[in-house]
């Protein structure tokens, strides 16, 4: 590794990176692709609603109703159903006590206990206890009475009212990030095609320091873009510190996914063609910031998802590094393991 | 120090079953200019790669300067410059910048592009962006890139291919420059009359393996063949073609008959190319 040599591809990749007309036309095609997102998202709402039921005695009308609009599936045990919605398998778990057949005999209030993830709308809040009571009554025939309390898994975040533009901050963040994928993919690719590299290797240049020095302009190229657009937005107010870790493994994600790209593209059209499939499912996790409720669960398995949900947290509700510490763990996994294997498959391309 | 600039001892390199290089051994002296001849699909490029330490041959050794390219490729690289049969420079660059970049990668800090655009008959277009140049003046660009570093050998791979007169002139210049400055040269090319022009020697490379290497006069002696040839005018009134040929006990005689009884128009020596001893030795054309 030569640190002199490195310095000089560094400021090579950026003078070029600057200089391609491609980069402004990307711009445009970035704005195209804001739109076409928009128009593909549905346009319509699933407006059923998951509930998970925890209940020790047997209660058939809970879990035989065939409303319109009410899916609700018995869970085991009281600690499964906080688990499941947490993880978003169920926007509410309803849990009733051992006890609700005595209680009710006695004249005494059953207490049941209803669990929400932390962004459940409060509608959905309010438009629960109703369920629960009127399944009560279809339950008993009559009218019981029953204490019914609410808790919030995770940190609660619907008790700050988010203006819709600061919903935004992550998709913008994300959206600046993974549009340097193009970016760089395209540099490296005519790299490769154009054959500049062999030049490069036939001086004191050695692979490493390329490789090296792609990173760096890479992951500095979407960083500083994305730590100036964050910042212009004010999403930086909060939590300075965990955002710029979050936004920079986000660009070393972005860097690692676009060498697993100009590995495999030849010209300018062939990065836009593996590009944008990519930065489609990306994109993806922004826009359960953007709806809550919109996208289930399966958008965990979106490495983009967890610098999203990060962003999310720290920038619009000032959530700690208690609250996102597994949040940045899953992602730097990701990150390594993209990065690597972007890595693995360029390298030998180039040799 | 070794009297050799290029030591190939036995080098071999495959892709797949195809043995693009075939145990090939040959010695290249310290300013020597070596003519490196054959077809496409020869070796003559893959040979470039393991000289340059670009590619790691199967087996056997190249040495450049008295040091094992595989085992010292990075100091190799720092003594040697190489110009590419395809043009490979950063078009949205400058030439200026594309020299630029390549000093500063040398280690050399003081540079003046200017000097070396001059050399190569770039002077007043160093500014311009190498993507506006024609194919000539790119070729040009890309041989002054290979001697940023004013290398002790010069590799060049086809340097004049396509080239027009004017163009592959000022390479030729180039080549015989850096040779009075004591550098080496190994220059492949399929254009003879460029390798027996500019060469010292010539090696002539077919199907992996190293044919012939001599002087192009020897080889020339030693595999063509010299002759006269005339045009004469028949009693019928037609132009006819006589060759007669030369270092024969017959030659005497058969040149004093030929002026005696026939109407000479014109006639002239004929001296074998390096493109028919290629033939001759290897039943196929440089070209193909």
């Amino acid at each position: 590794m030569n640190i002199h040599i490195i310095s000089i591809l560094v400021s090579k990749d950026l003078s070029l990176f600057f200089r391609k007309r491609a980069i402004i036309i990307l711009t445009f095609v970035g704005l195209i692709f804001y739109l076409v997102i928009y128009f593909v998202m549905p346009s319509s709402v699933d407006e059923n609603l998951k509930i998970g039921l925890y209940s020790p005695v047997s209660l058939p009308v809970f879990t035989q109703i065939d409303e319109e609009g009410l899916e609700i599936s018995p869970v085991e045990s009281e600690e499964m159903l906080k688990e499941a919605v947490l993880d978003g398998s169920y926007v509410v778990g309803i849990s009733i006590p051992v006890d609700v057949a005595e209680k009710l005999s006695s004249n005494q209030k059953p207490r049941v206990n209803l669990y929400f993830t932390p962004d459940a709308p409060q509608e959905i809040k309010d438009a629960m206890e109703v369920v629960v009571r009127e399944l009560a009554y279809m339950q008993t025939g009559q009218p019981l009475a029953f204490d019914v309390s609410e808790e919030i898994l995770g940190q609660d975040m619907t008790g700050t009212l988010i203006p819709p533009r600061d919903r935004l901050r992550p998709l913008l963040a994300i959206f600046i990030i993974m549009m340097e994928i193009l970016g760089l993919s395209n540099l490296i690719s005519e790299e490769i095609e154009r054959r500049t590299a062999q030049a490069l290797l036939v001086t004191p240049t050695t692979v490493t320091d390329i490789f090296i020095a792609k990173s760096i302009s890479g992951i500095g190229l979407a960083f500083v873009q994305a730590v100036l657009i964050m910042a212009i937005i004010g999403g930086m107010n909060r939590q300075p510190l965990i955002i710029l870790v979050s936004l920079l493994l986000g660009a070393a994600l972005a860097t690692g996914v676009s060498f697993l790209i100009s590995a495999r593209a030849r010209d300018f059209m062939s990065v836009l063609a593996w590009s944008f499939p990519i930065l489609i499912i990306l994109i993806i996790p922004s826009f359960t910031v953007m709806f809550p409720g919109a996208i289930t669960g399966w958008v965990k398995i979106i490495p983009s998802y967890y610098l999203v949900d990060t962003v999310h947290r720290a920038a619009n509700f000032g959530s700690g590094w208690g609250d996102v510490w597994v949040n940045l763990l899953i992602l730097f996994g990701f990150t390594a393991a993209i990065f690597w294997a972007g890595i693995y498959i360029l390298r030998r391309k180039f040799q | 120090m070794s009297d050799y600039a290029i030591v190939a001892e036995d080098l071999t390199y495959c892709y797949g079953d195809l043995v693009a290089v075939d145990h090939i051994n040959f010695k290249v002296a310290r300013g020597e200019i070596l003519g490196f001849l054959g077809p496409n699909g020869a070796g003559k490029t893959t040979t470039i790669n393991i000289l340059t330490g670009q590619m790691k041959p199967k087996s056997g050794r190249a040495i450049l300067l008295g040091m094992d390219v595989a085992e010292n490729v990075k100091k190799v690289k720092v003594d040697i410059g190489v110009c590419f049969e395809t043009t490979n420079l950063y078009e949205q660059m400058t030439a200026i910048e594309n020299l630029n970049l390549f000093a500063c990668l040398f280690g050399i800090k003081s540079f003046d592009a200017n000097v070396l655009l001059n050399r190569v008959g770039l002077e007043g277009r160093g500014k311009d962006r190498v993507e506006t140049y024609s194919k000539g003046m790119k070729q040009r660009l890309m041989v002054a890139r290979s001697i940023v570093n004013q290398p002790q050998i010069l590799f060049l791979d086809e340097p004049t291919a396509g080239l027009d007169p004017t163009s592959s002139k000022a390479i030729h210049n180039i080549i015989i420059q850096e040779r009075e400055r004591g550098a080496t040269v190994f220059l492949t090319t399929h254009d003879m009359m460029e390798a027996d022009k500019l060469s010292d020697r010539v090696s002539f490379m077919n199907q992996g393996r190293i044919v012939a290497l001599d002087t192009p006069l020897n080889l020339k002696q030693q595999y063509g063949k010299r002759a006269l040839k005339a045009k004469v005018i028949t009693p019928g009134g037609k132009l006819e073609d006589r060759e007669i040929a030369l270092d024969t006990a017959e030659t005497p005689g058969s040149v004093k008959e030929l002026f005696s009884q026939e109407n000479v128009v014109t006639i002239h020596s004929k001296e074998a190319t390096l493109e028919d001893i290629f033939i001759k030795i290897t039943g196929r054309g440089l070209v193909e």
